[in-house]
């Protein structure tokens, strides 16, 4: 973790990620208006002492918004990818430690879904399943989930080699107890890598579906539900688009710097 | 730089019916120049061009430009001369005879008859074709043609509206020779008698109309064509208009239209409607089986801030009353002021002391069905009304929740007569109905109110209608939506109706600097 | 590089395009709600309904469905877009192309744009330019398309500045300038995403040359530093660079989507969209059949570029 903080990419993203999960957990707390309370009388205003980031087209205020928004947001993001990464991580680690056949259907399987660009494949999903929030974090995890089992699938291929898997072999132990003591532990850092950085395409893709229509719904403060709605006013008031743009930068860009950082540390050669 | 600002005045101080015209005074005093071409935007694809089965918003536009019917509503909604040239009624309003005009030709140079009359009508009435126009005309019984330019209605009930019902946009006249062809081969080819006939259609980006030089009306159209091109993209579409790339945008969203009016060089226009977005109650189920929880729904709803917040002020207040100024016979109904406390207290009454949790189903479009459950919730919160707003897509709503749930978001347009809006969701056989209100009383009142060709006797029978309706509040009508459009300045005559169905394109002409 | 590994290639992606295939078709047969429900719309009377599930052979079992569609796709014959009644394979034979021409024009821009600064980044390493270059990377990649559109639109195509049309089409045959002037803001948006993605990615292949003895064997041999990069580093660069682009075809086919909504331009991703909305099945599932297809086929494409590309890399 030292490590981490002495790489200036480390650093930034440290920084960021600190103020993205300290408004996801206290930023209801720490809102000065009711993020659904109507102002009328001062509806989609500039930045005021009164309304730090400005207000809304029905004159909510955009800084309580944003920070009661940062929980769903982050939320949605982590847990798509940790669903992603879960499937994922057991649909590889299952092919690559049974191999054989199974290991090639599951791969050509996987390889097929490849083929569909992640949004699309969201697309197609969210679909499906009717929109909603729930469903277009459903619907990111499933399109993550290839995507994680070839990575998390190649990890363990490059770890059965090492010498203590093949000790442990040798020494005869389960399977079960290869797979859990000697395999997953030291494939586990790609696989926190990668889902560190997919953190922030889960925010973007859960944005980009609220901007659809596909994602979050109305009242909810999710910031790309947010820029979808405010779209319509943002000739009138550039901030309702900026702030929530802003807000969605700032946590994909802490996630992305803290996993190349982690990336950086985990893999030495790409330390630099 | 004029901006006709005057026309907004003018609905302000209460002009209802959509009298006003885009720089009326102007045009007759300046002499309209023939020539140009009219770029319009529009937003929402057109996807076929079958007059008799299309219902989009730009869709409409294209069939009044290309296609005319026996008659045409004007900007007050009265039945205009159009293929017909005068028509008559029997007493009993169970027999219409239509004249229709002589030297007119379609878009090929084929002569129109009453054989086309016939044949559209025969199409129309029959459920395979699957036109909207068949619910306000399934009262025909039998279309005759006497001679070639004479038609022949017989109804199975007396209906004085039938020259309204007839002007419907999907009611317009098909050759008999297209009509002999398979169905789907209208969706994409047009043989009008309109003004303008097709030249090029991209479904996905542009339809191209070209002058029909042997339209009816000598003169006109003063146009050598129209061009409309599709913009997805609001803001895409309006930064467009603004630039000068297009002479008008078909319908231009509330949020854009101060900034939109404000604008230099544009003629922005609002046309009083009586769109509406309602809140459905559904009478059948608990806890709207309650008048009691109605009414107190009808003061939980501040409608002057909806209008504010919703419609960015550009519409109306409504009083649960379907029948919106514009229509020929409103009945003065009571308001309905916002009044919390008083919904409190009916709800207490009704017997939820610690107020009533609810869910309130909306469709995500178009997105103003959201945003009235939004404010909804908000405004209904003091009155003890714990509303739980969820959005849904479009499909699952129709799938699931429309016509089946009890609490939920319609929206809706005008309509041409009041016997088709009570008929839309009101009556017991409603072709949409969803209040469960079966109302034995209301519904004999409309009926009786159709046949009756006396306008003083219709009048006091819509009035008992209206009453019954405001009294019972089987749905929330909250408030009447405008129709907003804008056209460049150079451009003349520009306009929309209530209905949003038709727009006098072949008046209008444009005068470049 | 030997024809039976093309072969084999070849027939991995006809396999990867039948499971898409697959997968599309079991995914658009549980859509919920009836199909034709959706087309019809909320103001439709029942027996419009009835009429048009006969119609649409809605009513027939999912395999006897998915057998003649497949029959439909490998015959050329794509069906009828349910909602606007024009054969499928003319609307994507039309959309495809002009997705093809922006998607193209972005690439170009893109390889033109991301590899130089890649490099400059690379050999400037730790000064302020390097920090330039890789802060606007970071933030490219973090910005959704969305928000990129719309600020392009706000900045550049603004009724007060109107640099470039906001949106909206005109065919080469009818106007080529006109055609260009319209792609520019779609393209540059795409442009700026996969520009910050590519140029991030040719910094880190280009830092490892760089650092690599041959290399600094050349820099020894007192060869000139611009004939080091061009000659030896570039070179070697060059192949991973492709690998990335091949990559982030992925990212430019889901970009095209969002972008081609914003702007008005009538492409494949608008389609999809109308499609997805309209629950029209038949587009739908066509649509995202191609997008797979050409994905999968820009893959191959890379793999055969790479391999001619860098000597090392051998296929049995």
């Amino acid at each position: 973790m030292r490590d981490l903080l002495r790489h200036p990419t480390g650093l930034a993203g440290a920084i960021l990620l600190a103020v993205v999960l300290l408004a996801a957990l206290f930023g209801s707390f720490l809102a000065p208006h009711d993020p659904q309370l109507f102002h009328p009388a001062t509806r989609l205003q500039g930045p005021s002492a009164s309304f730090w980031l400005g207000t809304d087209q029905f004159g909510r205020d955009l800084f309580s918004r944003i920070l009661n928004g940062a929980r769903t947001t982050v939320a949605f993001g982590v847990s798509a990818t940790l669903l992603g990464v879960g499937f994922g991580a057991m649909i590889g680690i299952t092919a690559g430690v049974v191999g054989g056949w199974i290991d090639s259907l599951i791969m050509r399987l996987v390889d097929g879904l490849l083929a569909v660009p992640d949004l699309l494949f969201t697309l197609l999903i969210v679909t499906v399943l009717g929109g909603g929030a729930g469903h277009a974090l459903l619907a990111v995890a499933v399109a993550f989930t290839p995507g994680m089992a070839r990575i998390s699938r190649s990890a363990v291929l490059s770890v059965r080699t090492r010498e203590f898997v093949q000790a442990a072999v040798a020494r005869g132990e389960s399977r079960a107890y290869i797979i859990g003591a000697e395999v997953l532990p030291n494939a586990l850092g790609p696989l926190i890598v990668e889902a560190t950085i997919r953190v922030s395409f889960a925010i973007m893709l859960g944005a980009t579906l609220g901007f659809l229509g596909l994602g979050a719904q109305p009242p909810s403060t999710e910031w790309g539900l947010m820029i979808a709605e405010a779209r319509q006013y943002m000739f009138r008031n550039p901030w309702c688009v900026a702030a929530p743009g802003a807000a969605i930068a700032i946590a994909a860009l802490g996630f992305n710097l803290f996993g190349d950082a982690l990336r950086d540390l985990i893999d030495p050669r790409g330390r630099r | 730089m004029s901006t006709f600002s005057i026309n907004r005045r003018q609905v302000l101080a209460g002009i209802a019916g959509a009298t006003a015209l885009p720089g009326l005074a102007e045009a007759q005093t300046a002499t309209p120049k023939p020539g140009g071409i009219l770029k319009v935007s529009h937003s929402v694809r057109i996807a076929q061009l079958n007059v008799l089965q299309l219902s989009g918003p730009a869709e409409y536009l294209a069939v009044d430009m290309i296609y005319s019917g026996l008659t045409r509503l004007d900007p007050q909604m009265k039945p205009q001369p159009e293929l017909a040239t005068e028509w008559t009624a029997s007493p009993d309003a169970k027999t219409f005879v239509f004249k229709l005009r002589p030297n007119v030709t379609f878009h090929d140079g084929s002569p129109f008859t009453s054989a086309d009359v016939v044949a559209t009508f025969k199409a129309i009435l029959d459920p395979a074709t699957k036109s909207p126009a068949r619910t306000v005309l399934d009262m025909i019984a039998d279309i005759t043609a006497p001679d070639p330019l004479t038609v022949k209605f017989d109804l199975k009930v007396g209906n004085a509206d039938l020259p309204v019902s007839v002007a419907h946009a999907n009611a317009r006249i098909v050759s008999a020779a297209a009509l002999k062809e398979p169905l789907i081969n209208l969706d994409t080819k047009a043989n009008g008698t309109g003004p303008f006939k097709i030249e090029t259609f991209d479904g996905s980006r542009l339809l191209k109309l070209v002058k029909h030089t042997g339209y009816y009306r000598p003169g006109k159209p003063y146009l050598d064509g129209v061009e409309m091109y599709l913009f997805p993209d609001l803001a895409a579409e309006s930064a467009n208009f603004l630039s000068g790339a297009m002479d008008a945008m078909l319908e231009v969203q509330q949020a854009d239209f101060k900034r939109i009016a404000a604008a230099p060089g544009v003629n922005a226009l609002r046309v009083p409607s009586g769109r509406f977005s309602n809140i459905v109650m559904r009478m059948d189920t608990k806890p709207f089986d309650d008048i009691r929880v109605r009414t107190a729904m009808a003061h939980a709803v501040d409608r002057q801030m909806l209008v504010d917040l919703v419609l960015d002020g550009l519409g109306r207040p409504a009083k649960d009353n379907v029948i919106a100024p514009g229509y020929r016979y409103l009945a003065d109904t009571p308001e309905v002021p916002y009044d919390p406390a008083k919904a409190k207290k009916l709800l207490a009454e009704a017997g939820y002391t610690n107020g009533l949790k609810i869910p309130l189903i909306c469709s995500n479009r178009p997105a103003i069905r959201s945003q009235v459950g939004v404010a909804v919730k908000q405004m209904a919160q003091p009155a003890g009304f714990d509303i739980d707003v969820q959005t849904i897509p479009h499909d699952t709503y129709l799938a699931n929740v429309w016509r089946k749930g009890n609490f939920y978001i319609g929206y809706w347009g005008m309509q041409a007569t009041e016997d088709a809006a009570f008929t839309l969701l009101f009556t017991t056989d409603a072709a949409f109905a969803d209040t469960a209100w079966n109302n034995q009383e209301f519904d004999d009142l409309v009926k009786k109110g159709r046949s009756s060709p006396d306008d003083a006797e219709r009048r006091a029978i819509y009035k008992q209608a209206q009453e019954l309706m405001v009294r019972d509040r089987p749905s929330i009508i909250p408030f009447f939506q405008d129709v907003l459009t804008a056209s460049r300045s150079h451009v003349k005559n520009w306009t929309s109706s209530p209905l949003s169905r038709t727009f006098y394109v072949e008046d209008v002409w444009v005068q470049r600097a | 590089m030997n024809a039976g590994y093309l072969a084999r290639r070849l027939l991995s992606v006809l396999v990867v395009l039948w499971i898409v295939s697959a997968t599309v078709f079991g995914i658009t047969q549980i859509l919920p709600g009836n199909a034709a429900v959706m087309i019809l719309g909320e103001y439709a009377t029942p027996d419009q309904l009835k009429a048009l599930e006969l119609q649409l052979g809605l009513d027939r079992p999912w395999w006897a469905q998915y057998l003649s569609w497949i029959q439909g796709i490998l015959s050329g014959d794509w069906g009828i877009s349910m909602r606007l009644s024009v054969p499928v394979s003319a609307l994507i034979a039309e959309a495809f192309w002009r997705s093809l021409a922006l998607a193209a024009a972005a690439l170009v821009a893109v390889t033109l744009i991301a590899i130089p600064m890649g490099v400059v980044a690379a050999m400037k390493r730790g000064t302020w330019g390097d920090l330039v270059i890789s802060l606007f990377a970071y933030l490219g990649t973090c910005v959704p398309e969305f928000v990129t559109a719309t600020i392009l639109l706000v900045f550049l195509a603004a009724p007060e500045r109107q640099f470039f049309p906001a949106g909206g089409y005109t065919p080469p045959g009818e106007s080529l300038p006109g055609f260009l002037y319209h792609m520019v803001l779609p393209a540059l948006t795409l442009c700026l995403i996969l520009t910050a993605h590519i140029a991030r990615q040719v910094r880190s292949e280009m830092s490892d040359v760089l650092a690599s003895d041959y290399i600094r064997a050349a820099r020894l041999k007192g060869l000139s530093e611009f004939t080091v990069i061009r000659r030896h580093a570039l070179r070697n660069a060059m192949a991973p660079a492709v690998a990335v682009i091949s990559l982030d075809i992925g990212y430019l086919l889901g970009g095209i989507i969002v972008v081609e909504e914003v702007f008005a331009w009538p492409g494949l991703g608008r389609l999809m969209i109308y499609a997805l909305q309209n629950r029209d099945l038949p587009v739908i599932q066509a649509t995202t059949l191609v997008l797979a297809g050409v994905y999968a086929l820009s893959n191959l494409i890379s793999d055969i570029v790479i391999a001619a590309l860098d000597p090392r890399v051998r296929y049995a």
